[in-house]
């Protein structure tokens, strides 16, 4: 992964200081609230309805063991000893002091971590697929660009104030784990007729109370041309981009009242003066980005182990598990195995201080020292040898996470909700419960196979409801958390917005609703369909007669 | 308000911002009326272009991100300084104005005026700012320290317009 050279190093270092004195001078009251507000932001301190939150940046998902060990200390010493995972696969601290966070940041600088711009009207974390790097079929590891998009964007002096935030996103090939079309600028790696790998460029997806899926600018854009494309992209926003309504302030608003047409226009003229300049990127700062993401030195015997067959065959709970939860690597002997952050009755997401620990140590043991964090709020081993993962089981499994759930229905991405957001209108952890407690048959759930359900407690969002195979929305209804219930909506190469099921349903009723929404799946569904392909199929009628039919 | 050109206080700014009330009473634009160096917005140059060229005095324009910027880059070169106007602490138009400046060559004062304060100096100044007006109860003499908060950057900077991967 990325070693923090001196610049690197002291930008993070002068960063805490900053900040620290922006914080001291707002507690003497030197620095108005509102000026502050915008500060601590691009520093990743919201205030949230009971306490701060501080949102702490995983770069592209990549994380040390040394850093989770650095988290769970913080965890333990400035919080209530856990933290939760997001879709942008940052981690935050629901707890922290507001004039211990200039503390908290000099602890994660000590372990190249920040906070910079995990908040705020600039540009966010950019994140790419979990799987970069160890899977068959990308074209590249996307995460070399990542990291030169990320010292790039990093307190970029032009774009520290956009009208909104800006999040991009990017795919070392066809397939999409990281939700890149409802991104800002989704990128995907491609090869030209020439034979050549350069960039797809989509701008204008996103979320929100105005779910737009991105709309593709470029076919192909050079790799040298990188940065002068995305500067010219952010300058037209900057200067066009909506400020008097921030509700209509992304890009995706901007894109959409000009055309892509019109928009691709700008760009291309603006891009006109950038274009083979200073930010085109060297052949010799691609191989240097590159270098910190080489192939591990892996165990050429790794695929003779015959000990892993067998455990399989004696233990049907890690042979089960093992089915789940891990995933094919591109090295035969080797398994990407995901570790669930999804437990019983516990918020998607959330991690204590021992667990992360826990992570830490088995892959140091176990995956050569790296964890990554992914959209959907799980935490991945990237590269175990089959034959050490009955015991990386075993060790999550006593730790509570190995629930054998990955991408079954209760693989939840969920939003904090009511109870830890201000903004929130509805909560969402106790509705994450009742589907919990309804849907516990894992064996039930093996046999609906893959369905994505994404749950948020507000239009804005955070949980991706609008982009899951069923997604849930919680609105106020005169005091009362009422449940909007949307279908057919996939993040995935096949990026689509759900369609809305009809009248919302009581928080009693979700689960119910979604019986009923299953049945009718199960009814319609022919062979080992995916509830995907069925609803395409079959639409939304027969679903929306189900669960809306009145009873005789 | 506090005038900061090159890290320093400046303590005569020959400048001064004609009141477009003011402005809109005169009769005549010629010198007998504005004395000096004066700043007008730029959509009333527009109107009075001739008559503010043929005075004596030098000529600054104010534009903030609503002004039309394609106008102000075609009459550069008739202007000495150029105020561009931060309406919010929160509007970052005027780094991307103050860039486009540099890049079509304006060789004069670009000045940050309107919310202009401490913490975003050092972005200004990267943008091509160089001269910053401070509203009087924003100000204090530490803000003076605050272009080298954070002494490496990766981007390039009008002073260096490499990236890190170029130096």
């Amino acid at each position: 992964m990325y070693q923090y050279n001196e610049v690197d190093q002291t930008l993070v270092d002068e960063r805490v200081e900053q900040y620290r004195d922006q914080t001291r001078r707002y507690l003497a009251g030197e620095l108005p609230e509102d000026e502050f507000l915008v500060l601590r932001l691009m520093n990743g301190l919201y205030i949230q309805r009971y306490a701060p939150m501080l949102r702490v940046a995983i770069p592209y998902g990549l994380i040390s063991s040394e850093q989770l060990r650095k988290l769970a200390h913080i965890a333990r010493t400035y919080d209530k000893g856990y933290a939760h995972f997001t879709t942008r696969t940052n981690i935050q601290f629901n707890w922290p002091k507001l004039e211990e966070v200039p503390d908290i940041l000099a602890e994660l600088a000590q372990v190249q971590m920040h906070a910079i711009q995990t908040s705020g009207n600039c540009i966010r974390n950019t994140t790419t697929d979990p799987y970069s790097g160890v899977y068959a079929g990308e074209l590249e590891d996307p995460r070399a660009y990542c990291e030169i998009i990320r010292q790039w964007s990093t307190l970029h002096p032009e774009f520290a104030y956009l009208p909104r935030k800006f999040k991009i996103a990017v795919t070392g090939g066809a397939e999409d784990r990281a939700a890149s079309q409802v991104h800002d600028i989704g990128l995907h790696l491609v090869q030209n007729d020439a034979g050549e790998i350069g960039f797809e460029v989509l701008v204008g997806g996103g979320l929100g109370r105005t779910p737009v899926i991105g709309k593709k600018i470029r076919d192909f854009l050079p790799k040298e041309h990188l940065l002068t494309y995305l500067d010219a992209i952010l300058r037209v926003y900057n200067l066009k981009g909506r400020r008097d309504n921030k509700y209509k302030a992304r890009i995706k608003i901007l894109v959409n009242a000009l055309g892509a047409d019109e928009f691709r226009r700008l760009v291309e003229e603006e891009w006109e003066y950038s274009r083979g300049g200073e930010l085109t990127l060297t052949d010799a700062e691609i191989a240097r980005a590159k270098s910190f993401f080489k192939p591990f030195d892996y165990d050429a015997n790794a695929a003779a182990d015959t000990s892993f067959e067998q455990q399989r065959a004696s233990d049907s709970a890690f042979n089960t598990w093992y089915e789940r939860n891990t995933v094919d690597h591109k090295v035969p002997g080797y398994r990407i195995a995901i570790v669930s952050l999804k437990p019983y009755l516990k918020p998607a997401g959330d991690i204590t201080d021992t667990q992360m620990e826990l992570v830490a140590d088995l892959a140091e043991k176990y995956s050569f020292g790296e964890i990554r964090s992914t959209h959907d709020q799980n935490l991945v081993l990237a590269d175990v040898k089959k034959s050490d993962l009955y015991a990386v089981w075993q060790a999550l499994d006593s730790n509570n996470l190995a629930r054998p759930n990955i991408g079954t229905l209760l693989d939840m991405i969920v939003c904090p909700g009511f109870d830890f957001c201000a903004l929130a209108n509805a909560k969402t952890l106790n509705i994450a419960d009742q589907i919990n407690e309804r849907f516990d048959d894992l064996d039930h759930l093996y046999d609906l196979g893959d369905i994505q359900l994404n749950m948020s407690g507000c239009i804005n969002a955070c949980g991706h409801h609008h982009v899951a195979d069923i997604g849930i929305l919680g609105v106020d209804k005169k005091g009362e958390d009422w449940y909007q219930i949307t279908l057919g909506g996939s993040s995935r190469e096949d990026a689509s917005l759900g369609k809305v099921l009809g009248k919302s349903v009581a928080a009693d009723d979700v689960a119910n609703t979604l019986e009923k929404i299953l049945e009718v799946f199960v009814e319609q569904r022919q062979e080992e369909e995916l509830f995907r392909d069925t609803f395409k199929r079959v639409g939304i009628d027969p679903f929306k007669e189900n669960v809306y039919a009145v009873a005789h | 308000m506090p005038l900061l050109i090159n890290q320093k206080i400046v303590e005569n700014d020959s400048w001064q911002l004609v009141d477009i009330e003011a402005l809109e009473q005169l009769q005549d634009l010629s010198d007998a009326d504005i004395q000096g160096d004066i700043i007008v917005p730029l959509a009333f140059y527009l109107e009075h272009r001739d008559q503010l060229l043929s005075r004596s005095g030098r000529l600054g324009l104010q534009v903030n991100g609503d002004d039309d910027l394609a106008a102000l880059y075609a009459e550069q070169a008739n202007v000495a300084l150029i105020a561009v106007e931060f309406p919010t602490f929160r509007d970052g138009r005027g780094f991307s104005i103050a860039r486009q400046l540099v890049r079509i060559g304006f060789a004069g004062e670009i000045r940050a005026v309107g919310d202009v304060a401490r913490d975003r100096l050092a972005h200004m100044q990267s943008c091509g700012f160089n001269a910053f007006l401070i509203p009087e109860d924003r100000f204090s003499e530490e803000d003076l320290s605050a272009f080298a908060e954070v002494s490496v950057n990766y981007q390039g900077t009008v002073a260096d317009p490499r990236p890190i991967f170029r130096r």
